[in-house]
């Protein structure tokens, strides 16, 4: 017979109990798995889809900071900065560049605040620079009114090539021209019109949100910045794929903070659960305990025999915590896709590893271990005649 | 002290506190037991019979006095000392039996072997085929009687091969055929060479014991 026997044995007393508490870990480790999952699966999918998937190479777009920028590049809104249209004829003539895609993009928010939709003036080139941009329906833009939707867009609004969409904002109607196929990203919740449309929209003729472009060389990608930064005005900033990346998970920070907190509540939780139901068993078998010690058992034979307990119940539990966190983690990458505000990268924003899942399972399984310590320790120092005397 | 002594009390006392109250639960008692006897500990109810016990038992240490425990004095030892002198010297029957309610009866006989580090699978078995339960093995405790669950306890406190068995009211719980069962037990056990020192009102038990130490007020009245 070995101590494992023994401990096994014990959690089969109160079997609801040894489950609730193995539970309790498993939400935990489950909630850790997830969290690393989204944390990892977002910055890979977003840092996968602006710099290594995506054709666009450098951006340009007003002097600010890269969030800054950023922000304007994968969200748009109404922001102030503008880049002049001119900028891309002196852009063209450097020669670098295989592709390039001046855009305007604006968000618009009803007056009740339930719904954003936001608009993306592009030309041509965006053909160039989004290799995701397959057509279900339709086509290109057949005139300035043509809109393409995005997947998401044209289900909801429930219109086909050749409907028409009147926008109450800009009291103006567009022809459906083109559906997106579904690509999970940003690009299946907008309206794509013509650029030059787009800048009407906003009275913002000749002004740009930003220009994308491709070059035809990536190796010469930091020569080209400094070309570019030294023949644009003093207010442009110019914008590597990998900054715009960077800029846009800083916007996922605070969300990441949330979650980290999360998951030290989930810890914090389980922990003390641990804890109280340790002692509790510890208490409940203390004349027990106290039999074991006049029949042989020392002090580090009891606190061999309920860490064990501790441990099997961390480890069932963790290991279950982070097959359940695995599986579930997609699921969680999709209900948090409809929430992100910042940028909605095609890949899964969720993506467990084994790197994830063990960290999940040592994480869980060290917590627990550390919070039965206690109860472990009261167990190994009872005193078999106090007990005895007073009971 | 004598080679043949397998416990010896000497001087021993034993205070405790009861809130404000100083209970004197053994006074001055000294006491030789020699190897291979059988001797019965009597003596109305709070009179200290089982306080002497648990001083033989190193399961407390005594106010004033010394114990020695097959040679072996237990003055001053540390609880890690006196748990080994209780492992290796010592096998304890107690009147609730205390047999582990998820455990098997083979693996609560292997229990005190597991905490001596010296597994005694075999051993355990043949035990329990002594006392008289080798078809029980794998029984749980709850599925026994109250004299086979004693039985049980009994190869237990035999499972380290102990020269000293205490026991406390061994047959308080049990019917006087299962307690006639466990005195025969314990007669068998003392003709083996086990020196038995048991806590009983039982005057059956009493008469088949070598001696009796009669127990009044903390202090030996008749030995």
């Amino acid at each position: 017979m070995k101590f494992t026997t023994v401990a096994l044995s014990n959690l089969r007393r109160n079997p609801v109990r040894s489950i609730i508490t193995g539970l309790s870990l498993a939400v935990s480790a489950a909630t850790l798995c997830v969290v690393l999952s989204l944390d990892k699966g977002y910055s890979s999918a977003v840092t996968d889809e602006l710099v290594n998937k995506t054709g666009v190479h450098l951006y340009i777009t007003k002097e600010g900071c890269p969030i800054e920028a950023a922000s304007v590049i994968a969200q748009g809104g109404l922001s102030p900065l503008y880049v002049s249209e001119e900028i891309v004829e002196h852009v063209n003539e450097t020669g670098l560049f295989e592709a390039i895609m001046p855009f305007k993009l604006f968000a618009i928010t009803t007056d009740d605040g339930t719904r954003t939709d936001i608009f993306m003036g592009v030309t041509e080139s965006v053909k160039s620079v989004k290799p995701q941009w397959v057509y279900e329906k339709g086509g290109w833009f057949t005139c300035d009114s043509s809109v393409i939707l995005g997947a998401e867009m044209a289900r909801i609004e429930q219109l086909d090539i050749g409907d028409k969409m009147y926008s109450e904002h800009f009291g103006k109607e567009f022809t459906v021209s083109g559906i997106l196929e579904r690509n999970y990203s940003q690009d299946d919740g907008t309206f794509f019109i013509p650029l030059k449309t787009a800048q009407s929209l906003v009275n913002s003729e000749g002004k740009l949100s930003a220009i994308a472009l491709k070059l035809k060389d990536i190796s010469t990608i930091d020569e080209s910045k400094i070309q570019l930064r030294a023949m644009m005005p003093g207010d442009y900033y110019v914008l590597g794929s990998k900054e715009l990346s960077d800029g846009i998970l800083q916007f996922f920070s605070s969300t990441r903070v949330i979650m980290l907190v999360m998951v030290i509540v989930a810890f914090l939780i389980s922990g003390f659960g641990i804890v109280n139901t340790m002692l509790m068993a510890v208490l409940e078998r203390r004349k027990e305990i106290a039999y074991l010690k006049c029949i042989g058992a020392g002090g580090n034979d009891l606190l061999k025999l309920i860490s064990l307990e501790s441990i099997s119940i961390c480890i069932s539990g963790s290991a279950a915590g982070t097959i359940l966190g695995s599986i579930l983690s997609p699921v969680f990458g999709n209900i948090m896709r409809g929430f992100l505000v910042a940028y909605i990268p095609t890949g899964n924003i969720a993506q467990p590893n084994l790197v994830i899942a063990l960290t999940a399972f040592s994480g869980c399984t060290i917590i627990g271990f550390v919070c039965s310590l206690y109860p472990s320790l009261r167990a190994s120092q009872i005193i078999p005649m106090e007990v005895l005397r007073n009971d | 002290m004598t080679d043949k002594a397998a416990i010896i009390l000497d001087k021993v006392c034993k205070y405790y506190h009861r809130g404000s109250e100083t209970v004197h639960a053994v006074q001055n008692v000294s006491l030789t037991i020699n190897n291979g006897e059988y001797v019965a500990i009597v003596g109305h109810s709070g009179s200290g019979k089982t306080t002497l016990l648990n001083l033989m038992g190193c399961l407390d240490r005594p106010s004033k006095g010394d114990v020695s425990i097959t040679g072996n004095r237990t003055a001053n030892r540390s609880e890690k000392e006196l748990t080994e002198i209780r492992k290796n010297s010592i096998g304890f029957i107690f009147q609730q039996f205390f047999l582990i309610p998820t455990l098997t009866v083979l693996q609560n006989v292997q229990l005190p072997a597991l905490f001596a580090k010296n597994p005694q699978d075999k051993k355990a078995a043949d035990y329990l085929q002594m006392v008289g339960l080798g078809k029980r093995l794998k029984h749980l405790p709850s599925q026994l009687s109250g004299g086979e669950m004693q039985r049980v306890a009994i190869a237990r406190s035999l499972i380290n091969d102990p020269p000293i068995l205490l026991a406390d009211e061994p047959t308080g719980n049990l019917d006087s055929h299962n307690a006639e069962t466990i005195m025969n037990l314990f007669e068998k056990l003392n003709n083996q060479g086990k020196t038995i020192v048991v806590v009983t009102h039982n005057r059956d038990l009493v008469k088949r014991c070598s001696r009796a130490v009669h127990i009044e007020d903390g202090n030996i009245k008749e030995n």
